[in-house]
């Protein structure tokens, strides 16, 4: 094996030098330590210690030559090798002379480059279109159209989208934002015109008012120099509703960032769905054998997990996503869960890292944790992304079966219905079981129907009986 | 009850009696003293003298030379004498005569006492008090009256506090002498010699807590050390004009509480900071920082610092135009927005 | 401007070092011993090869240096005199208090090579058991470790112990006002205190004769009102007999004493230093001939104690030392960036305990971008 000693830093700013002399030549065996070539920064001639011993196969530079720290000054090998001829310097970092590095100093390393990993963000989190999703421009402010004179002047109390009047106070922004509409529309009341809290206050309790001449939100449609009194709708404004008002509710924050990421997704990706009733009977009692055996309780959903993730393995097309810049299905080594919760806050995915390396308990676990936070969705930013293959379990929202939207960039989504007992037919019979609707959406780009119905009757045929997925293990 | 009465620190209680802060601090020091035999207390002129504001008095007749000592001149050779006695096993009090004569030990209280604990994986912890009287409001002529909380404070490693009252004096030097953590006590000067009625031994709130000493539902109006007094008789003032103010005793400027600063702040809406110290880079700004970060969407109106002004602390003539007063706090408040 | 040493006005006024054992590794006369006595043959075999061990260390650490391992090392390089006479004359219960340059008086009082160099390296900012070894951590801002030994010491007497604290200080700390207020306080205070100050003659690039107008550093003692002595640093037999017997006044109640030893510092401030800049390479060699390890052979090898067995076995202890030098390097440095939160506080901080959930957070980022990375790469 080859070792290669490469040319340290020197010292302050020093970082480069000069070969004087070599004290070694190819074919030699030399110890750790040994002093091998002297070289001169600046003023002072330093001997250079090797830090690997053997016999010395290359030596990179001649006396009078000048090389960088960073480039490989010789190479050791254990055995001895025919010695190769002095040759040229090989440069392995970036240009030196471009380089603003301070190399060694008095008291330390010196300026050094970080080691750690460049991160992967959420998409949107300024709540702003990103270049790749979005071609336009983001349309963060609606774009006013100018009232006609015909409109008459509308009550001070109006929330005019035109109007951007000073609101100092966060309390106040807040106060209007949860009853739906922006406080900076009103006509503030305050020194030059602040909405106060009772401008609020008051808007809120009239519950009627005059709407301002409405804006489409998207400012592809907007051509503002059509003024008139009626807007693109078709809308008179000038008519009143003698009970009630239309609200307006900005799309921002994370109800923007999903939205967003939906329409790529049923954009982007040609999906197709297929579904299937299974019998869970099965599973409801092996849970309860599981359960006796070891003292420790395990959600059903932990369970389906885990099918879901020997399922993967055995069909990991499924796990993938699709690099259209490329033109290449990526398929993931490492299986990282997303599971659909419905927060407080919104639709949100956290994902379970390395489920794939997980077992079944390590899964009910990492689910458990994710489940406290869902209630007011206050999710680690890093549990927030990598998902590779999401489960959607909306039972609880009292539905069977779903079309639903994957998560893109992923590839596919399972989704559980009510578990419920219905009439079902065991042993030509009729009886009374507890079944589960699995609908499953993938993208047909990945693969096709054989592969997605293959992986959800393994994962149906698991839910089951339970036992088959011993063979597995 | 009865002045036999022992408590589990095996401190005898006394009589209630109308003590002064600096009899409070004397008491503290001198039961610390009596419970722990490793506490040992040194300085400029705190031996026969009992300290240029008597809180050390009687300290050296009762424990003698080798519990209480007086020091060469030297304040950087006091708090580095104290740091190898703490690795040695005492628990040295130690005390910088004036606040802008703490100056010269501050590589010692920065490099050493605040790194020691993380330097050494907490395998030499330094039990230190170091006691700095400071502020001013005593008409004292040049270096006498600076607040350097602020450098305190912003060094991670240090557990800075502040009385404001005999009470807490006595509590907090108490706790801050049984602390494993190096503690800068500051005492306001000014305030040595408010009275209060203490039966000691008197336990008040934990070192790391803020107290809400007047409540109210218009405005939080944060304060420590010698301010505080000045935030009471804002409240006192402030109620003639109808404005509720609700005073908290900040006591520990690092930590700092923000759990019940945060609660106040929740309920009133507005908040403001007093302090003699400059402004600029002052506590307060740390203070209105943090209590905005957290607690944004409850604020009605940003929040106000009143401190001294961004000058060289002035001559005894011209303090009283320094210094934070009840009007010049509520003039300040008024500039909110209230309508 | 001559940079020669010898040419100083200091060098011209100066009295002569006190020395047992001249620089050809002859004794001295008695009539010129002073009050003290060359230690036995058995000592100084003892001291030699302490000295020749911890030089081996300095040169394998330096050179780990010159390959970026490390991030900086100040080398000791010359003056294993005064470092290993210091930690000789040490009782089990005294403490030292050394500098950053002091990493050989570590190694002779037993510091395993790992924990001196986590320092070094980086791994955290130091890294011994400094109770079990009864050594401070090796202080960088220069003086202020002589104010705790000076505390520790004066703590010791107060307990009524015989614990001796141990300072060392280099020539241009003694500059510092901390020096000074040790000093004044040792004195006062009749701290049993030693403080030993090794003058190498420069303090980074600034030569004695601009850091002090005195005569000797040793001169400064009768200010202060203790003892001083003026020694020839590159004597092991000189520095180890006026240490000990500093040490036993000390512990003995006769206070603190003031112990300079001229030597010199034959390598650079640190690795990244240029010599070359401020001082003669003639005045280098000439301290070279003066070295401390050689004369003691020469007298060892007269005395008959240095024969080539016995001189065998030293060196082989020196590179196994070397050689497991290196072997500890080798391994990674295990750094946990959480534990930068652990030892702020005796007690824990709600505030602290975010920033701490904050970085956690960040890190778990960083894992999952790992991952990321080592999925592409592996395509």
């Amino acid at each position: 094996m080859s070792r290669e000693f490469l040319l340290p830093d020197l010292g302050e700013g020093l970082t480069e030098a000069e070969i004087v002399s070599w004290l070694v030549a190819p074919g030699d065996t030399i110890e750790i330590d040994q002093a091998v070539v002297e070289v001169e920064s600046a003023k002072s001639i330093v001997e250079l210690p090797s830090p690997y011993g053997g016999v010395v196969a290359s030596l990179f530079g001649e006396p009078g030559q000048v090389i960088h720290a960073g480039q490989v000054l010789l190479t050791v090998t254990d055995a001895s090798v025919d010695a190769a001829p002095i040759s040229a310097p090989v440069v392995d970092s970036p240009d030196p002379a471009l380089s603003e590095g301070s190399g060694a100093v008095l008291v330390g390393y010196g300026t050094t480059e970080s080691t750690r990993p460049v991160r992967k963000v959420a998409a949107g989190r300024f709540g702003k279109a990103t270049a790749i999703s979005e071609g336009t421009s983001p349309a963060a402010v609606p774009v006013a159209v100018p009232l006609a004179a015909a409109v008459p002047v509308a009550a001070a109390a109006t929330l005019d989208p035109a109007r951007r009047s000073p609101v100092v106070s966060p309390i106040v922004r807040r106060l209007a934002r949860e009853n739906g509409f922006d406080a900076s529309m009103l006509a503030g009341s305050g020194p030059n015109d602040l909405v106060l809290r009772s401008d609020v206050q008051e808007h809120i309790n009239s519950g009627s008012s005059t709407p301002g001449p409405t804006v489409p939100s998207s400012p592809a449609a907007e051509t503002s120099t059509d003024s008139a009194a009626a807007d693109s709708l078709g809308f008179d404004s000038t008519r009143t509703h003698s009970t009630g008002s239309d609200i307006r509710i900005p799309i921002s924050g994370l109800r923007k960032v999903v939205s967003k990421r939906l329409s790529t997704s049923r954009t982007e990706i040609p999906e197709a769905t297929i579904w299937l009733d299974v019998d869970a009977t099965g599973l409801f009692a092996a849970r309860d054998q599981l359960m006796q055996a070891t003292g420790e309780r395990f959600s059903v959903t932990a369970l389906i997990a885990r099918f879901v993730v020997a399922g993967l393995r055995q069909f990991p097309e499924l796990n993938s996503s699709v690099d259209t810049a490329s033109q290449e299905i990526l398929q993931h080594h490492a299986i990282n869960l997303g599971i659909a919760a419905q927060t407080s806050r919104g639709l949100m995915v956290p994902v379970i890292h390395g489920a794939h390396a997980m077992n079944t308990r390590q899964l009910r676990d990492s689910l458990t944790e994710l489940v406290a936070h869902s209630t007011d969705g206050s999710f680690a930013p890093a549990s927030l992304s990598g998902g590779t293959f999401t489960l959607n379990n909306f039972g609880s929202l009292g539905v069977d079966g779903s079309a639903a939207i994957i998560n893109h960039p992923e590839a596919a989504i399972l989704g559980i219905g009510r578990m419920i007992e219905r009439p079902w037919v065991v042993n030509h019979e009729l009886a009374v079981r507890t079944v589960v609707e699995l609908s499953m959406v993938f993208d047909h780009r990945v693969c096709d129907g054989g592969t997605a119905a293959g992986f959800l009757t393994y994962v149906a045929r698991c839910i089951e009986n339970p036992a088959s997925l011993l063979a597995d293990l | 009850m009865s002045l036999q009465q022992t408590l589990e620190t095996g401190t005898t209680v006394r009589a209630p009696e109308n003590l002064t802060m600096a009899a409070a601090l004397n008491a503290a020091i001198r039961d610390a003293m009596v419970d722990d035999p490793t506490v040992v207390l040194f300085g400029e002129d705190v031996g026969p003298l009992g300290g240029v504001f008597r809180v050390t008095d009687g300290l050296y007749a009762e424990f003698g030379e080798t519990r209480v000592s007086d020091s060469p001149l030297a304040e950087a050779g006091i708090v580095g004498t104290a740091i190898g006695m703490a690795m040695y096993g005492l628990r040295p009090v130690v005390e910088m005569q004036f606040d802008a004569f703490s100056y010269p030990a501050f590589q010692q209280i920065v490099s050493h006492v605040a790194k020691m604990r993380n330097r050494t994986r907490g395998k030499i912890e330094l039990p230190i008090v170091i006691r700095i009287p400071y502020a001013g409001d005593i008409g004292g002529v040049e270096h006498h009256s600076d607040s350097s909380e602020t450098y305190w404070a912003a060094t991670p490693g240090l557990t800075v506090v502040s009385p404001s009252n005999p009470a807490d004096a006595y509590s907090m030097l108490r706790e801050a002498i049984a602390s494993n953590d190096p503690v800068i006590f500051m005492e306001p000067k000014s305030r040595y010699w408010t009275k209060a009625e203490l039966a000691l031994p008197v336990q008040t709130a934990p070192l790391n807590r803020a107290v809400v000493l007047r409540e109210g539902t218009d405005v939080s109006l944060l304060a420590y050390g010698p301010t505080v007094k000045t935030a009471l008789a804002t409240a006192e003032q402030g109620e003639a004009e109808g404005l509720s103010i609700e005073v908290i005793d900040l006591r520990t400027l690092s930590p700092f509480d923000d759990e019940t600063v945060g609660a106040s702040v929740r309920k009133t809406g507005r908040a403001a900071v007093v302090h003699e110290a400059a402004q600029f880079g002052g506590y307060g700004a740390e203070v209105a920082a943090r209590v905005t970060e957290r607690n944004f969407f409850y604020l009605a109106a940003p929040i106000l610092r009143i401190t001294g002004f961004d000058i060289p602390y002035p001559s005894p003539k011209l303090e009283e135009y320094f210094l934070p007063t009840p009007d010049r706090i509520l003039a300040a408040l008024s500039t909110w927005e209230w309508s | 401007m001559s940079l020669k040493v010898e040419s100083t006005p200091n060098a011209v006024l100066a009295p002569l070092p006190l020395r047992l054992i001249d620089d050809r590794g002859n004794a001295v006369a008695e009539s010129e011993c002073g009050e003290f006595t060359l230690p036995s043959v058995d000592t100084l075999l003892s001291l030699y090869r302490q000295m020749v061990v911890a030089r081996r260390f300095d040169v394998q650490v330096t050179a780990l240096t010159r390959q970026g391992r490390l991030a900086t090392y100040p080398s000791a390089l010359g003056q294993e005199a005064c470092e290993i006479a210091a930690v000789a004359a040490l009782a089990p219960e005294d403490w030292l208090f050394p500098t950053y340059r002091d990493s050989i008086a570590l190694l002779t009082r037993g510091v395993e090579p790992k924990d001196i160099l986590a320092s070094f390296r980086g791994d955290w900012h130091s890294g011994y058991d400094y109770h079990e070894h009864r050594i401070a951590p090796q202080a960088t801002p220069l003086a202020t470790q002589a104010l705790h030994a000076v505390g520790l010491a004066t703590a010791s007497k107060l307990k009524r112990d015989t614990t001796v604290a141990v300072t060392l200080l280099g020539d241009g700390a003694t500059s510092e006002g901390d020096a000074h207020e040790a000093f004044n306080f040792a004195a006062v205070w009749q701290a049993p205190v030693v403080f030993v100050v090794q003058n190498n003659q420069f303090a980074i690039s600034v030569p004695l004769d601009k850091q002090m107008a005195c005569r000797t550093i040793a001169d400064k003692a009768i200010g202060y009102g203790m003892p001083g002595y003026y020694v020839d640093g590159n004597d092991v037999a000189a520095m180890y007999a006026v240490i000990s017997a500093a040490m036993d006044r000390a512990r003995t109640g006769g206070g603190p004493t003031l112990i300079e030893g001229l030597t010199y510092r034959i390598e650079a401030h640190t690795n990244s230093d240029d010599p070359t800049r401020y001082r003669d390479s003639a005045d280098v060699d000439l301290w070279r001939s003066r070295d401390p390890i050689e004369r003691l052979e020469k007298y060892l090898v007269a005395e008959g104690a240095l024969t080539d067995e016995v001189r065998a076995e030293i060196t082989a202890a020196a590179e196994d030392l070397a050689a497991s030098t290196r072997e500890c390097m080798t391994e990674q440095a295990v750094v946990d960036p959480l534990e930068l939160f652990e030892h702020v506080y005796s007690t824990p901080r709600a505030a602290l305990a975010e920033q701490r959930a904050f970085l956690a957070a960040e890190l778990g980022g960083d894992a999952a971008a790992s991952a990321d990375l080592t999925e592409k790469s592996a395509r």
